[in-house]
């Protein structure tokens, strides 16, 4: 197959006015939507997505189809979130989704809302995305104006509003209780579980958190089946997925492909490689949160969840961060724990104190006054935070640690050895100072 | 907290501002639900909440004031005092940072001759550091307002601060594919 | 019910049981916990209640966990005392280790449990820690510091779900998070000090206890709270004859497990300077030897023209006055004195600890005018136990060129009539028994010794009469309990009252 079959949710990003109703329906759009209010019942389009594969595409992986079902039956007030909240450093495949064809994710929004006879979506868009806010709002009132959302949605008698959210600075309203509890109008924590959302979740009624991605693959799938998306991939890993590319390679950028392909495939025939002058040294695969693999490693894996999974790290979001041999891995870590210190929602003990301790300690050892208990004292830490919290925020600064001490600790070594301390080129924000 | 927001402070929104914050209430299923959109009414407007914007929330959605401070202090944009005329927010998370996010973040501080996270004098300019804003194919990257800039060289920064010490703000890259007919900014 | 193995003990708790309180049962002691407390929902931050649940791959928490039958749960092995020390560890972290200045120690939780789980090398270099504000005060009885904070919310729930006044909140996040009230808020309601009670460790204390006393040197007397008609149930901690504070004592039909602020500072009258200290007969200070003459001189040896009595007054004594005026009406003080604004909690409109027990004694109040009346149309001398009905107008022009004997604890309008100033004991320094506003009987006991030479009020209705020369006076409360007992028909034990008070005839709730 060539690069253009695997087109199911990016056929559109290079097209001209990709974005607006009349271009969406005129290659199709809004027929799913027809199809799935005319003839489907709602369990029919739940078991179409179960049977498709499809799994949740913000990180976690779980089948989109079976989260639906955890909606208890005859439930009379359900809720459905879209979480566009893309804040995984490295990840920018949403973003584009709702940037070039919004219509697509707002027309899974709405099957994907009668598959769960919810009365009442989110979309809920990270605040940094604030033109996005207004392209995606542009899309909804045009989607009223068709009569695609609204009452009695294509003569069905199903009825849908949307609401577009816009966040205002928080990573951690990615997590789906923190996204739920951000727009009940208190801080976005995440929600002690159990009850979980789809019992329990915005109003204490039965709610769906879905990734934009998860949600922009259902129009497809009903228009040509599960067995059709299950063409594509591996047989645990089906479909395609938008891979965010971003680093010194020579093409960096958001790619569809389909699940399982080797990486060593999709560097050098997509990305092109690394850009003149760049060595490949490792690759943070799935978004900042999983552990980084070498360059060796990386080259034998595939791009699926269980290829990955098998060698020591994760699918995640698929934000791809191709780090080059020129990087300093104690100072990147540094930034990711950065930004875990910084993005910490700060309710749990174990995540609130771990995630500041660990961005101290390796600032120490940047400024050449650590000593080797030092990384022992970053491992100690880790154990104090993984798997300990509500959330996974805590592992998700975890994860990155852990790999690059133990797959660079020569560079961590190195720094105790040196004595003279590096001078900072800026301060950090927020009350931060180096 | 009965008395009319007004005349406690001359603190008010504009009417446009006024209408759109009892749309949300209309819209949104809860009051204290619609915090987050009326906090952005106002910040939109006004740049920035203060204790009399405070004092509006609570008497409108029917908070504690801990409440509504708790989601304020939260939230990164969300800012309690007057804001820089232009606030430049340069990414400095791993994507952008491997792709030259620091000699941008000091190329800025020299021309603005501030350090992040300070203000320039005349209020016209702060300049602040800030975590991944999903620009990463595309760094380095700064945001301004609702904006994103992209690609960010020393001179496309240059000429980014000469338009805006014009008082012009640039076209953002993420306005790139603006249809003819113009889209609400 | 289901069964569970808990550490290899096997227990069977009623289905619906959280798992903490299974653990509790089992182990005979809370697992470490700050942000858990059974009054207020779960908020499930500190991590400390991790337990091992077979089957489950990661530990979970206790509190936010409900028993299933068949359930095997570890609480005490490695994977879980490893956790909860580095949990423990993390809540250390950024805590100033104030200890020798903090007011909470001996009563910390984190004090404890760092002591607990040996924890007593400092990983983090002291420039390291998060700094935050220091002795803040935030409303007129709590005083705050930042850095001691563990974060576990509770005060910020109790404000919210109990007194729904919601004046504190958890600002900022990650490690910046910090507790406090919004700009421009106190924390200003009646319940306020029970946030101090709550805090798990030395970030609220109370302004009033601030540097008083070291708490492992406090002795404690269970007893009930006077200041209103509701009864709490409280807990005296005193030293060398001093109170230094009120704390509530948990009593699930009374005041579960708070208390007002209003309650917590009576005991200050205890220490007023206004209190009676000597027996005074026509303005001057004597002996207690002088009082039966003095007594017996106004006219007392062939009994008195009325008793007055009242709600601060304890049954036993209240009794006793009726045994002791015989014939004599007995009136029960005034209807329109110590009356208040009620709050939606605790706080009763009521000020008076005892207005029940009138009623239960059939003992009948009434407003100035009336017993004015009364005393006006007494012949003989007028004894007053308690209270201060002469501060009435009309009462006091009643009262002008009338015998008074007056029993009370402090100078008064009434004491300054009396011809006769008795000392008596307040309700710290004395045992007793209270009906709160359900009817509900509740003992009081002697924290601390009586103010200078009062006595206690029982002792000196003996004396009264034993000066009339009236037979059955009687030796002890115990005696005077069993007579109290048979002649209010309560068919009770009332030198053995349950823990959570009687209600004669059934508990109302």
């Amino acid at each position: 197959m060539s690069p253009s079959d695997y087109k199911i949710l990016s056929a559109r990003f290079d097209q001209r006015d990709g974005h607006l109703l009349p271009v969406y329906e005129a290659a199709g759009g809004y027929k799913a939507l027809r199809m799935a209010l005319t003839s489907l019942k709602p369990e029919e389009i739940r078991d179409v997505v179960k049977n498709s594969g499809l799994r949740g595409r913000g990180g976690a992986g779980f089948p989109t189809g079976v989260k639906w079902g955890f909606v208890p039956e005859g439930s009379e007030e359900v809720y459905f979130f879209v979480n566009a909240d893309e804040s995984e450093p490295g990840t920018f495949k949403d973003r584009y989704l709702l940037d070039y064809d919004p219509h697509q994710t707002l027309e899974g929004t709405i099957i994907s809302c009668f598959a769960v006879q919810a009365k009442l979506a989110f979309i809920y868009i990270r605040g940094e995305f604030g033109w996005l806010v207004d392209r995606v709002q542009a899309a909804v009132d045009e989607a009223y104006a068709a009569g695609y959302l609204g009452k009695d949605i294509l003569g069905s008698g199903f009825d849908l509003d949307v609401i577009v959210h816009k966040g205002a600075g928080a990573y951690i309203c990615g997590e789906e209780t923190g996204l739920i509890n951000s727009v009940e109008g208190v801080k976005g924590q995440p929600k002690i579980k159990p009850p979980f959302p789809a019992v329990a979740g915005f109003l204490n009624k039965p709610t769906i958190v879905n990734n934009v991605e998860s949600v922009a693959s259902v129009p497809w799938i009903i228009n040509n089946g599960a067995e059709a998306y299950k063409k594509f991939g591996t047989e645990k890993s089906c479909g395609t997925k938008l891979w965010s590319v971003s680093g010194p390679v020579k093409n960096p950028g958001v790619y569809e492909i389909p699940l399982g392909m080797p990486f060593r495939e999709f560097f050098h025939d997509y990305l092109g490689g690394m850009a003149e002058g760049e060595e490949l040294k490792a690759v943070i695969v799935g978004g900042s949160s999983v552990p980084v693999l070498p360059a060796a490693e990386i080259m034998n894996c595939n791009l699926d969840y269980e290829s990955l999974m098998n060698a020591g790290t994760m699918l995640g979001s698929g934000g791809m961060i191709v780090i080059p041999e020129s990087s300093d891995m104690v100072e990147l870590i540094q930034v990711l724990m950065h930004f875990y210190f910084d993005e910490s929602c700060g309710q749990c003990t174990p995540c609130r104190e771990g995630t500041g301790w660990l961005h101290k300690i390796v600032k120490k050892l940047r400024r050449g006054e650590g000593t080797a208990a030092d990384i022992d004292l970053l491992e100690h830490v880790c154990n104090g935070m993984a798997g300990l919290t509500i959330c996974p925020l805590s592992d998700a600064a975890v994860m990155p640690m852990r790999s690059f001490i133990d797959k660079f600790r020569p560079e961590f070594e190195a720094l105790i050895q040196e004595t003279a301390p590096a001078e900072p080129t800026s301060r950090w924000p927020r009350g931060e100072q180096e | 907290m009965s008395k009319p927001v007004d005349e406690m402070s001359g603190w008010a929104l504009s009417p446009a501002g006024t209408a759109r914050v009892e749309a949300l209430l209309r819209q949104y299923p809860t009051k204290a639900s619609a915090l987050m959109p009326c906090i952005w009414v106002i910040m939109d407007e006004l740049g920035h909440v203060s204790e009399a914007g405070v004092d509006f929330l609570t008497a409108k959605l029917e908070l504690t004031r801990a409440r509504v401070h708790e989601v304020l202090s939260f939230y990164t944009m969300f800012r309690t005092e007057q804001q820089a005329e232009y606030t430049l927010q340069v990414c400095h998370n791993i994507s952008c940072h491997v792709m030259g996010a620091r000699p941008i973040i000091a190329h800025l501080e020299k021309r603005l001759g501030i350090r992040l996270g300070e203000t320039t004098p005349d209020g016209k300019f702060a300049l602040e550091g800030v975590e991944c804003l999903g620009a990463c194919g595309l760094g380095p990257c700064l945001q301004l307002g609702k904006h994103l800039y992209e690609h960010l060289t020393p001179q496309k920064t240059d000429d980014l601060l000469e338009s805006l010490r014009r008082g012009e703000v640039p076209r953002a890259d993420t306005d790139r594919e603006l249809p003819s007919g113009g889209e609400t900014s | 019910m289901a069964k569970l193995t808990i550490d290899g003990k096997e227990i069977e708790v009623p289905d619906g049981t959280s798992l903490f309180d299974a653990c509790r049962d089992a182990r005979g002691e809370a697992l470490p916990h700050f942000c858990y407390h059974p009054d207020l929902s779960i908020a499930g931050v500190c991590r400390l209640c991790q337990v091992e649940v077979e089957g489950m791959p990661k530990l979970t928490i206790a509190c936010n966990t409900t028993v299933r039958d068949g359930m095997v749960v570890h609480t005490r092995n490695e994977r879980v005392t490893s956790a909860s020390t580095q949990i423990l560890e993390m809540h250390l972290i950024n805590h100033p280790v104030d200890c020798p200045i903090c007011d909470q120690a001996g009563e910390c939780g984190l004090q404890n449990q760092y002591m607990n789980h040996g924890l007593y090398e400092a990983k983090v270099e002291m420039d390291d820690k998060v700094t935050k504000a220091k002795a803040q005060v935030i409303g007129p009885h709590v005083i705050l510091d930042k850095e001691r904070c563990v974060l576990c919310s509770r005060c910020v729930r109790f404000c919210d779900e109990v007194t729904g006044t919601g004046e504190m909140g958890i600002f900022n996040r990650g490690d910046r998070a910090e507790i406090g009230t919004a700009p421009g808020v106190e924390l200003d309601n009646n319940y306020s000090l029970n946030t101090v009670d709550l805090c798990p460790v030395g970030a609220l204390t109370s302004r009033d206890f601030r540097f008083q006393k070291r708490v492992w040197m406090l002795k404690a007397t269970s007893s009930v709270c006077p200041g209103c008609a509701t009864g709490c149930n409280v807990r005296i901690d005193h030293e060398a004859g001093r109170i230094f504070r009120l704390k509530p004592r948990y009593n699930p039909e009374v005041n579960g497990r708070w208390m007002c602020d209003k309650g917590r500072m009576v005991y200050k009258a205890v220490h007023d300077e206004g209190r009676l200290g000597d027996p005074m007969v026509a303005g001057d200070a004597g002996a207690w030897s002088a009082v039966p003459g003095a007594v017996a001189d106004l006219g007392a040896k062939d009994g008195f023209g009325l008793a007055i009595t009242g709600p601060h007054q304890s049954l036993e004594e209240m009794h006793l006055l009726k045994v002791l005026a015989g014939d004599a009406p007995v009136h029960g003080g005034l209807t329109g004195t110590d009356r208040d604004e009620k709050d939606n909690l605790l706080l009763d409109a009521d000020r008076t600890p005892n207005r029940k027990g009138l009623a239960l004694l059939g003992i009948e109040q009434s407003d100035g005018s009336a017993l004015a009346g009364a005393i006006k149309g007494a012949s003989g001398p007028i004894l007053i136990h308690g209270g201060d009905p002469a501060a009435d107008p009309a009462v006091a022009e009643a009262l002008s060129g009338k015998n008074t004997i007056y029993i009370g604890t402090r100078g008064n309008a009434t004491s300054a009539l009396a011809t006769v100033v008795l000392p008596a004991a307040m309700w710290a320094e004395k045992d007793g028994i209270f009906v709160n506003r359900d009817g509900r009987l509740q003992r009081f006991a002697q924290g601390v010794a009586r103010h200078g030479n009062a006595r206690e009020d029982w002792r000196i209705l003996a004396e009264l009469m034993n000066v009339r020369g009236l037979a059955g006076a009687p030796g002890s409360l115990k005696g005077l309990r069993s007579g109290l007992n048979a002649a209010a028909g309560l068919d009770a034990d009332l030198n053995k009252l349950p823990e959570r008070g009687f209600v004669p005839g059934g508990d109302v709730r």
